[in-house]
């Protein structure tokens, strides 16, 4: 059987792991430490699958069962590998009633995938959020970092393709 | 930095409320200076630097400064407009920094009109 | 240190960084400096600024003067223009949307001027990275009379008497919280500041943290004082980057300067705050949750008892308040009680700060004093309704919340009044709604929301919430059922009682609100499959065709128009509208309001492209058919409804005699509506193939004069009345009966039936013409009286955006140099020897918000004036005159004088022998209502006659198939509606042509070419 490290090199080169193993041992010990060690692992890996889970869990002593069912509660937390462009459709109440809606089926028509799913050449992955707090420039996608205002249907496609 | 106790709070409301006062509330005074190419060639530069000093220096926060183009008299250059609230205002012409200073202290803070140096009474023509 | 000349405060919220202001801001500090005026100005990035819907915006002091909507593009304009020439860019100014009012100053722009800044005092007026710009605002004073000079219970007692009350959503008196935990017991306790904002539409919390950190640092430093606590957290959405950025540069900067961390203000109190990122889960938002997920743990509520006030965060002692209250509790330390309690309402106190959001001109950051009404905020802060659609509720509290609907307009915003309406005032958002807005559908998805975020914990929040939207889903997607409202009010009941936290025991509260201000839209989903907003897209196949009252099949004449195919389209419209022709030059076409094209530039122009169909297409043959069955079909009245009624009756077969009072048939259509907006000739035509289908049509007949109401009685099995709304009401003024006072529709018909008389000046309305109202009658008056060579004027009570006549007439009218005064009500007539020479107005102004969402006039006083006229027309209403139907009939005839249906009828009147129709059962409407209704009648009319023979229900002969082409322009450039050509206006007021003189094929086949085929299923 393989060990955890050996699982994980498979995904992740020497020096992330190093660099979680950093992490963890600054929060080691900290009350409510897990939740902040997640999001910055997550920042660093790009996804948490259940081996660094495993990483964690053992470096801060908790339980597998704990790690697992914090990264399953927040929505902020994923365990599958990302596209390299999210795009992420607003459907907050002030977009949904702009047209967020309408967009966010043309976008499903456009990339043919569901909420949630990652093209297969891993060049967007596609998500709802409720409210950017953008409500001002409804309906919003935004794509990265990049807020992208008022999007009407027929500019849809120029927005996405400049995307790679 | 220093860790501050309550009479700092007050030191430093007060500096820095001076330096944003123009962002707030009414003003007395108004000051055009006209920065049209020919006011710039003549000198509307360091007239505009001059004023600047002086507000500084005299620590009013009620003046307030604004530019505009040429009047379309650039034999005059350079030249600007007080214009006290509520008083007709004033163009002055051919100003340099020492008129400059003098209109500061005489006319903007004590409302002495500079009489010799005037060229004009009344709404500007921009 | 320098002082500079000039300020430039340049938004730096979320909304204007998406808009580009870091760019703009870049630009702008390189042409300053290129300039040599980096001495001269200073730039400051501030936090939000509010007006986000136009940002990036900044502002310029010490002028005040706003910019909005700046590009880098503009920059050196800008530069240039403003800043060193001292010439502000018009351009960039703010323009009022409803008038196009250049407004330069921020102060003066109403969204600014009627807010009160409190809790966003430094909102774009400091830089919140710079903590000195915070204290220059009286920052940190109040800490520092919190720290110096009182006690806790000082503390304590001056919250409790300010009245803050947690602007959380809760409303829990903030001071009372504080009482509590400062009670308690204990060597830890905490203060923590509430950030996780998470209902959707609401950013004002983020807002604050952007503009204003320093104010909730400290706000979180007096509550420590106040409870005895040494430590704090923040626990911010991890959504708001910029916030937690903002928040940690004031942290350190408060430390640096000693008001955070130990022996602060060397006053021996020592507090130290932490940031704590959420990782995005709604629940957290609840007090316990969130203390949950501090901990480290899944984010799921706790049962209280324990109160966090006694067992909090790891089980410590535990305040916590959201970040808007605790920005206000440093002005109240500062300030006093009193200053705080003098604004607001009876219990709710200060001001509260709204996100505005949805359809609404300016969307933004308000602030405003507590008790403020719904319209002032929507109205005169927000600017109103884009796109002159109508407002139809404001949603409060997100999905916690619940609609205000338009007729509570004049309701003063707080706590209470919220929640007596089924709402609740929740953090702050506060989202617009105009009329396309589907309650079902919003129902939905906020019940899609609370199910997406419940923890689970509790059992029937996590399959309650699930089972409630499948409800809803199902009555969206055309599966409703007869008890599915009562089935959704109950488990609504159940879930509210069962759960432990806020989410699950307000989950419902949408849809409970929705049903109780719009249950007769559930009732439409859930009967006729129909979404009357045109949002549930499974109930319909184009928006367009969904909005007209008898479903045209616009998405395929527009197609077959596109491939030239005119004749073919002529046969689609003829099978949903026998007046095609007519309603293509006076339908109010409801379907282009609703057109998808809108969102990209402008709507199709379907009622040109119908007209156009019927002067281009070869009209379809009449076919008729035998009349063999037995029972006889009277219809009283041959306007649009009663003609419809008789054709569909006599293609069932049936014979169908119709008795009309005037010389003529069409009714309103040939009576009302002024031949320059509908030649004779076409609508002869249309009402002559409904001849030629067998129906008899006995004109100069009045029932109860010509014929007797008893001998109809007799001699019919079935009867249809629909004669229609033909009687002006009356002004109720003085003078009202003088010669040359007429009513509207009474001198339209007179013109219509003496057009030669009237032409020939054998009779006059004199040479000065007042005519009253705002209705299209009012308009068609005026428009015939110009044509007749009169001066016109028609005063009007509201404003232009309140007239219920169509902007193209109103357009028209003023074309026709028609003066119309807005603000203007009449008071009384003046005559001398019985002739009007007079009339007497009083101006208006804007008052209270009447049912409709409209300002309800109220008189100006001291106003009145007189005008010199030789006639007035009186255009403000009409209504049906019933008196032909003897009271033994057993028709029930309402106080409007319409017909009442029977329970859950479409057309039959209590009387089960009558139907009726049109305007005589709605009151005055538009001629595809009144075609509506006839269709309606016809089937309500031929079921009853075949459900009392025993025979099965009609069945529609099998249309010709006619292929419908798909094709679409990938070119789907913005490109405006095209513009009817139109008679010179020279010509138009000296005779009665036609106006419009209708599309070019190339115009026409252009035109349908921009639809997008909302109906298509890719």
């Amino acid at each position: 059987m393989k060990s955890n490290y050996e699982t994980l090199l498979e995904e992740f080169s020497s020096e992330q792991i190093q660099e979680l193993d950093g992490i963890i041992t600054a929060y080691k010990g900290k009350e409510g430490g897990l939740i902040p060690v997640l999001e910055k692992a997550q920042e660093l890996l790009g996804f948490l699958p259940v081996p660094i889970q495993q990483r964690i869990g053992e470096g801060l002593n908790l339980p597998l069962s704990q790690v697992y069912g914090v990264v399953t509660f927040y929505s902020f937390f994923t365990m599958k590998p990302r596209g390299r462009n999210t795009v992420r459709i607003c459907l907050g109440t002030a977009c949904y009633v702009r047209g967020g809606k309408k967009l966010a089926e043309d976008i499903k028509n456009n990339l043919k995938l569901k909420e949630g799913e990652t093209t297969p050449d891993r060049r967007y992955t596609f998500e709802s959020v409720h409210c950017l707090g953008a409500c001002g420039l409804g309906p919003v996608i935004v794509i990265n970092d990049n807020v992208h205002g008022r999007v009407k249907p027929d500019k849809l496609k120029n927005i996405l393709e400049q995307y790679h | 930095m220093a860790k501050l106790k309550i009479d700092d709070l007050k030191k430093i409301k007060e500096r820095v409320q001076a330096e944003n006062a123009l962002r707030e509330g009414d003003r007395r005074v108004r000051v055009t200076v006209h920065m049209g190419t020919c006011g710039i060639a003549a000198g509307a530069r360091s007239v505009m630097n001059t004023l600047m000093d002086e507000i500084d220096e005299s620590k009013v926060s009620d003046v307030m400064v604004t530019t505009s183009g040429c009047m379309g008299l650039c034999s005059r250059e350079p030249e600007i407009t007080v214009e006290i609230l509520g008083q007709d205002p004033i163009v002055y012409e051919n100003v340099n920094e020492n008129k400059m200073r003098q209109i500061f202290k005489r006319h903007i803070l004590q409302g002495e009109i500079q009489t010799p140096f005037v060229l004009a009474r009344g709404k500007e023509q921009a | 240190m320098k002082a500079f000349r000039s300020h430039i405060l340049i938004c730096g919220g979320t909304g204007c960084h998406a808009t580009g202001s870091i760019k703009v801001k870049q630009t702008l500090a390189a042409e300053l400096a290129k300039q040599g005026l980096s001495e001269e100005i200073r730039l400051v990035e501030t936090g939000c600024n509010g007006f986000c819907a136009l940002g990036p915006v900044m502002v310029t002091y010490p002028e005040g003067l706003m910019y909005v909507e700046v590009k880098s593009e503009d920059i050196p304009e800008l530069v240039e223009e403003h800043f060193l020439k001292g010439r502000p860019l018009e351009r960039l100014f703010y323009k009022e949307a409803a008038t196009e009012t250049v407004i330069p100053e921020m102060r003066e722009i109403p969204f600014f001027s009627n807010q009160k800044l409190w809790v966003l005092k430094n909102k774009g007026l400091i830089d919140p990275e710079i903590i000195d710009e915070y204290i220059a605002r009286d920052g940190y004073a109040g800490m520092a009379k919190a720290l110096t000079e009182m006690t806790p219970s000082d503390i304590v007692k001056t919250m409790l008497d300010s009245g803050l009350r947690g602007r959380g959503g809760a409303g829990f008196p903030t001071g009372l919280k504080s009482k509590f935990a400062s009670q308690t017991e204990s060597d830890i306790k905490y203060v923590l500041c509430n950030a996780d904002e998470g209902d959707p539409g609401a950013f004002m919390d983020r807002s604050i943290l952007e503009a204003d950190p320093h104010a909730v640092l400290e706000g979180m430093v007096i509550a420590a004082k106040a409870i005895g606590a040494g430590r704090g957290y923040i626990y911010c959405r991890a959504e708001y980057p910029l916030a937690i950025r903002r928040l940690s540069i004031a942290i350190e900067q408060a430390k640096e300067y000693g008001l955070m961390g130990e022996n602060i203000l060397d006053t021996g109190f020592s507090f130290d705050v932490e940031i704590y990122q959420g990782a995005g889960a709604f629940v957290c938002g609840e007090e316990t949750a969130l203390m949950t997920s501090i901990e480290g743990k899944r984010g799921t509520p706790r049962p209280r008892p324990p109160f966090p006030a006694v067992a909090g965060l790891w089980k410590k002692p535990s305040i916590l308040n959201n970040v808007e209250t605790l920005a206000n509790v440093g002005q109240i330390i500062h300030k006093g009680s009193d200053w705080f309690s003098s604004i607001g309402s009876e219990r709710s106190k200060g001001t509260k700060v709204f996100a505005l959001t949805g359809d609404v001109n300016n969307v933004g950051l308000v602030e405003v004093p507590m008790g403020t009404t719904l319209g002032t905020i929507v109205y005169e802060i927000g600017g109103g309704i884009p796109g002159g659609k109508n407002f139809k509720a404001a949603q409060l509290g997100g999905p916690s919340g619940g609609m205000i609907p338009v007729e509570h307009l004049n309701t003063p915003v707080d706590f209470e009044t919220v929640a007596e309406l089924g709402a609740i005032m929740g953090s702050g958002g506060m989202i617009v709604m105009n009329e396309d807005m589907c309650p079902v559908d919003m129902a939905r998805f906020f019940m899609d929301f609370c199910q997406d975020e419940s923890c689970g914990k509790c059992v029937p929040c996590r399959e309650g919430t699930k089972r409630m939207l499948e409800i809803l889903t199902d009555i969206c997607e055309g599966r409703g059922k007869e008890g599915d409202i009562e089935k959704l009010e109950e488990m609504a009941g159940i879930i509210k009682d069962a759960s432990l936290c806020g989410l699950g025991q307000t989950a419902p509260n949408p849809v409970l609100s929705t049903i109780r201000y719009f249950r007769n839209e559930y009732e439409i989903h859930i009967r006729d499959k129909h979404c009357p907003a045109g949002v549930c897209a499974s109930l319909f196949k184009s928006p367009c065709q969904n909005a007209c009252p008898v479903g045209m099949d616009v998405p395929s004449y527009l197609a077959l128009v596109h491939a030239g195919r005119f004749d073919d389209a002529y046969k689609v419209l003829l099978r949903t509208n026998p007046f095609p022709a007519i309603c293509g030059r006076v339908c109010d076409h409801k379907c282009q309001s609703k057109c998808r094209r809108a969102q990209s530039d402008e709507p199709i122009a379907i009622k040109f492209i119908k007209r156009f169909i019927t002067d281009n297409g070869l009209k379809p043959a009449v076919q008729a058919v035998p009349a063999t069955r037995k029972e006889k079909i009277a219809v009283i009245g041959a306007g649009p409804s009663g003609l419809t009624a008789a054709r569909d009756l006599a293609l069932r077969g049936y014979k169908v005699t119709v008795y009309e009072e005037l010389p003529e048939p069409g009714g309103m259509m040939r009576y009302g509506i002024p031949s320059y907006r509908l030649p004779r000739d076409i609508m002869d035509g249309e009402i002559n193939d409904i001849r030629a289908l067998g129906v008899e049509i006995i004109c100069n007949t009045r029932v109860g004069r010509e014929i007797s109401f008893g001998k109809i009685y007799e001699s019919f099995d079935y009867v249809y009345l629909a004669p229609g709304a033909h009687k002006s009401q009356r002004m109720g003024v003085e003078g009202e009966d003088s010669d040359g006072v007429y009513g509207g529709v009474e001198f339209l018909r007179d013109f219509n039936l003496n057009e030669e008389d009237w032409i020939g000046r054998q009779k006059s309305l004199g040479s000065r013409v007042a005519v009253i109202g705002g209705g299209n009658s009012a308009i068609d008056a005026a428009r015939v009286a110009v044509r007749l060579g009169a001066d016109v004027t028609i005063l009007y009570r509201r404003t232009r955006e309140d007239m219920p006549a169509a902007e193209e007439e109103i357009v028209a009218a003023e074309h026709e140099g028609i003066k119309i005064e807005y603000f203007v009500a009449p008071l009384s007539i003046k005559s001398e020897g019985g002739k009007v020479n007079g009339i007497t107005c009083v101006r208006m102004k804007p008052g209270d918000f009447d049912r409709s969402g409209r300002r309800r006039p109220v008189p100006v006083e001291g106003s009145e004036f007189t005008l010199t006229v030789d006639s007035v027309i009186s255009a403000i209403g009409q209504e049906p005159d019933p008196g032909f139907v003897p009271e033994y009939s057993g028709i029930s005839i309402n106080k409007w004088s319409c017909f009442d249906l029977a329970e859950g009828r479409k057309a039959e009147t209590t009387n089960p022998k009558f139907y009726a129709g049109g305007d005589a059962v709605t009151g005055p409407w538009t001629v595809i209502g009144a075609i509506q209704a006839g269709h309606l009648a016809a089937n309500e009319i031929d079921e009853a006659i075949r459900a009392k023979n025993g025979e099965p229900p009609w069945e529609a002969p099998a249309e010709e198939t006619i292929d419908i082409p798909f094709e679409i322009d990938e070119d789907s450039d913005e490109q405006p509606q095209a513009a009817m050509p139109e008679l010179d206006n020279a010509k138009r007021v000296v005779n009665f042509a036609e106006v419009e003189l209708g599309y070019s094929i190339e115009t026409a086949i252009k035109e349908a070419s921009r639809c997008l085929r909302c109906d298509a299923e890719i």
